[in-house]
């Protein structure tokens, strides 16, 4: 099976000479379709900067990622923008929804921004609120629902045109453990049942059990890498938790 | 290290927000302009003849500069507003630091002295050539010459363009950092407090938008059937409707709107979430888009009214004579124009005239009779059959009243017509042509008497036919209007003398050459004739002299005060009306730049979001003005129904090419408005369009 999103040597770099920061110190790795693939590590490893060159927000310094056999360096004008709109759903901590936008108005911004008539985005909608039970929020503004209930509001946006992947930055860390776990629950499903490929940067161990394969990054590169077998997903959690440990005082661990 | 931190702000918030700085310079400009407005060339030049006139204008001077003080002060408040807002985050950053609130204070205070003074040293140049370009200008128009021109700095109007601008400054200063050092750190660290407005129920907006509607009808009705000047209360009631009619209509257009982001074709590139920003822009700013819409209709109707008086003056300007002696001393009358003639060759003006001569007038002396010496049934009669109309009821009034009119000699009157290049008359001993001063008459009288005169109708002068003929005569007889007759004839030599028995009064007219006049402008030129006239004595003759310039300056200055004073108005509420509307839309957008960047990160391009923010402008500065040019169209009727001179009042086709032309003008100033502030929101928007990193 070909990868869905392959990742070759990238590294990002800040700052001009005497001040340089390797934010990506040549990391590699593959993302197959239909899987669920968590990123792991602390603040300041590189999570965030990987997560924004695949969503070709930030420019790499150097390595490629390739998209479906193309590369994200190649884009440029339209190509990127619907790169960015059609075959990236992104997820955001802080949801990002437009508060002055109905949650329906909110899902189908998409849509209006890449010139997909509503009419065949109309019977996705109903799936999605559905699936995700926003049904009865959707003519509500953002700041009449709950936290939980626009974290899926914003995942049905990222949803509506069919994404390749979905990135998602730290889903939960707005919300609290119950619409955390509620949201994840859902992600999961989706990603068991429409078998939707997943990338998700997260600091929470508890949602990233959720996940089939977690990669951990240490001041910009891979530093250990876990896959979930038959096991439940509370010993993949204690698995989780015992790299975390290890990984708390990282390579320079004084102790 | 302290001051190198207030000149480094400063300078940036002048980079950065180059629409408040240039609203300072404007305002300085505007400032300097209405407090110079005495030394203007041709208001020096008004004094010396109607220095009652220019005096209460000058009087009135105080008044504007308050005025105007007020309407900037507006305009400080909401630039320094959105200036001050956009730097929140930093002052929760130097209060954290553990500055003083004191010492911020003092800080900001030093920043918008510095500011100050920059757009001082740049405003007031501006100001003193700007209206020294004015004065120049205005004297080549009328015709002064500009030789004379000198170059003039008023230091009071200085002084006080410092003082005012200042105050306003401090002022709006003080109430704006007063409001921010009130707030919590966490609140100004904060990105952007929201608050979201509650809303009533749409029910609610769509009746207050019919009220406004309705306001705003009863306001245009009142206005353009005249109703509004018949009292001071009823002009207040109507300005009262209007306002409040557009401020509701504002109030409730989001209804509008809410209708307007459900219809139209929603499958076009970002449609709802631009009809929902523009919405939320009217929710929050309703009031002050009313307020920008009401200042664009009277910058409007300003312009209207200037265009308006200025237009009708400039019609009553075809002058043909410059100069009118008379004499009042008991000599024949037929030795009047000799005696003109000899006095000027004895100082040699003559040289200076092209033409001299006579222009004999007088009464019926064939009868001592009063009444009924003039018999015209035959005039009245067909004048009421005629259909009903105000020009009928005026004519047949006013000509109901001739009993004994005056006649005018039919050689001096051709003379007259020849000079003023129109066709003159031929008279049959028994027959006249009328005479009525065009202050009496408007175009359509003039074409109704001329078709009764047309069926040359048989008159009675002292028991003698008399046939009338001709086409109506209107032409000044001398040079000013000390002479306005409402009715007299004009009959030839023969009969005239006849009919005066040799009494009459001769009034001697003269043109000046263009030797005269060549190079120094007419105006100067019968400025300097006059001076030369009063040295050399003419009471000694028992003459008097009457010249062009008295006319003129009268009709001068209604033209310059006029078109001054509502020119000025215009262009300072236009201005203010626009820099509120784009502050408050650039002050909203920063506020809501967030979700900019979220529609970036679903997809949009830099051009996508700039074309949204584009759009969002043109509705939300299109909206005030697209009212307020409705609105201007009845303004504008109704200053022609109210306070026009009757002349300009049955000139329709006038009225649309002032209107096309005030229109015109109002599209390019938008035009030139929107394009500034869509320069700067693209700006912004590019600035969103790097990631920032956030924990």
């Amino acid at each position: 099976m070909e990868p869905i999103l392959n990742i070759e040597n990238l590294t990002k770099i800040y700052g001009t000479v005497p001040n340089q920061t390797k934010a990506l110190n040549g990391i590699t790795f593959q993302v197959m379709p239909g899987e669920f693939l968590g990123i792991m590590g602390s603040s300041g490893s590189g999570k965030s900067t990987l997560l924004n060159c695949i969503a070709t927000v930030i420019q790499p310094s150097g390595g490629s990622i390739v998209m479906e056999g193309e590369q994200l360096n190649s884009l440029k004008g339209k190509a990127l923008a619907d790169y960015r709109g059609k075959k990236v759903g992104y997820l955001f901590q802080n949801f990002e929804l437009l508060d002055n936008l109905t949650g329906r108005e909110n899902i189908l911004l998409p849509t209006s921004l890449h010139g997909v008539p509503e009419k065949e985005s109309r019977l996705r909608l109903e799936q999605l609120a559905d699936y995700l039970e926003i049904t009865d929020v959707l003519d509500k503004f953002p700041t009449q629902m709950s936290g939980g209930q626009r974290q899926r509001v914003a995942t049905a946006r990222a949803l509506i045109l069919h994404p390749n992947i979905i990135l998602a930055d730290e889903p939960t860390g707005a919300l609290d453990s119950k619409n955390a776990k509620n949201i994840m629950e859902k992600l999961a499903g989706l990603n068991r049942d429409e078998q939707a490929t997943i990338l998700m940067v997260t600091h929470d161990s508890n949602a990233a059990s959720f996940c089939k394969r977690i990669l951990f990054i240490q001041d910009g590169v891979i530093f250990h890498e876990l896959r979930r077998g038959d096991e439940t997903q509370r010993a993949f959690y204690e698995r989780i938790l015992k790299v975390m440990a290890q990984l708390g005082g990282g390579s320079c661990n004084v102790l | 290290m302290f001051s190198d931190l207030i000149f480094r702000n400063s300078r940036r918030s002048r980079k950065e927000n180059g629409l408040f700085f240039s609203s300072l310079v404007i305002s300085i400009v505007a400032f300097y302009i209405i407090l110079s407005i005495s030394n203007q060339d041709v208001m020096v030049f008004l004094k010396k003849m109607e220095s009652d006139a220019v005096d209460r204008l000058l009087l009135m001077v105080p008044v504007f500069y308050v005025m105007t003080l007020g309407i900037l002060f507006f305009l400080i408040y909401f630039a320094c507003k959105y200036q001050l807002q956009r730097r929140r985050h930093e002052f929760g950053v130097y209060l954290m630091m553990g500055m003083g609130r004191g010492r911020l204070f003092a800080m900001l205070l030093a920043e918008d002295l510095v500011s100050s003074v920059l757009a001082l040293a740049i405003g007031l140049p501006v100001a003193v050539l700007l209206s020294e370009l004015i004065s120049l200008v205005t004297a080549k128009l009328v015709g002064m010459g500009i030789i004379g021109h000198q170059f003039t700095l008023s230091l009071p109007a200085l002084g006080l363009t410092v003082a005012g601008f200042l105050a306003i400054k401090l002022a709006a200063f003080l109430i704006l950092s007063g409001q921010i050092s009130c707030q919590e750190i966490g609140s100004l660290l904060a990105d952007t407090p929201h608050g979201a407005k509650k809303q009533k129920p749409a029910g609610v907006y769509a009746a207050a938008a019919v009220c406004g509607v309705l306001l705003l009808a009863a306001a245009y009705a009142m206005a353009i059937r005249g109703a509004a000047w018949q009292s001071a209360k009823m002009m207040l009631l109507t300005l009262l409707s209007g306002m409040m009619g557009t401020i509701l209509l504002f109030y409730g257009m989001r209804a509008f709107i809410a209708l307007l982001v459900r219809a139209g074709n929603a499958n076009r590139k970002l449609h709802v979430f631009n009809f929902r920003q523009i919405q939320e822009n009217v929710i929050r700013q309703s009031t002050s888009m009313a307020i920008s819409s009401l200042l664009i209709l009277a910058a409007l109707c300003c312009f209207g009214a200037g265009l308006g008086i200025a237009g009708t003056n400039a019609q009553g300007d075809s002058h043909v004579m410059d100069y009118t002696f008379d004499n009042y001393e008991d000599i024949p009358p037929e030795e009047i124009f000799p005696k003109v003639q000899t006095v000027l060759k004895e100082h040699q003006l003559e040289g200076c005239f092209a033409q001299l001569f006579p222009m004999r007038l007088g009464n019926i002396r064939t009868t001592d009779e009063y009444e009924g010496v003039f018999q015209m049934e035959s005039v009245m009669n067909a004048l009421a059959q005629r259909p009903e109309s105000r020009a009928r009821d005026i004519l047949l009034n006013n000509l109901s009243y001739v009993e004994k009119p005056y006649v005018i000699c039919l050689s001096d009157y051709n003379k007259l017509l020849e000079l003023a290049g129109k066709p003159t008359l031929n008279l049959r001993p028994d027959e006249a042509a009328v005479y009525i001063s065009a202050d009496f008459m408007d175009a359509e009288r003039i074409a109704m008497l001329n078709q009764i005169l047309a069926a040359h109708p048989e008159t009675q002068l002292d028991g003698h036919t008399l046939y009338l003929t001709g086409n109506l005569q209107t032409t000044n007889l001398v040079t000013d209007r000390s002479i306005t007759l409402s009715f007299a004839l004009i009959l030839p030599d023969e009969q005239f003398f006849y009919n005066t028995q040799g009494r009459y009064s001769v009034y001697v007219n003269g043109i000046l050459s263009q030797e005269t006049t060549d190079g120094v402008g007419f105006m100067s030129a019968v400025s300097a004739m006059n001076d030369q006239l009063d040295r050399i004595g003419l009471e000694e003759s028992c003459l008097r002299y009457e010249s062009y310039l008295q006319n003129m300056g009268r009709q001068l200055f209604y033209m310059v005060a006029a078109s001054y004073i509502t020119s000025y108005l215009a262009i300072i509420f236009l201005v203010v009306a626009n820099t509120i509307m784009g502050v408050q839309f650039l002050m909203s957008q920063r506020k809501t730049g967030r979700r900019y960047q979220t529609l970036v990160r679903l997809g949009a391009g830099y051009e996508t979001i700039c074309q949204s923010a584009r759009k969002q402008i043109s509705w939300f500065m299109g909206l005030p003005v697209l009212v307020a040019a409705v609105s201007s169209l009845f303004g504008v009727k109704a200053l022609f129904a109210g306070i026009l001179s009757s002349y300009a009042r049955d000139a329709q086709g006038k009225m649309l090419v002032i209107s096309a032309a005030v229109i015109f003008l109002l599209c390019v100033v938008e035009y030139l408005y929107m394009s500034v502030i869509k320069r700067s929101s693209d700006r912004y928007l590019l600035t969103l369009m790097q990631p920032q990193r956030e924990e």
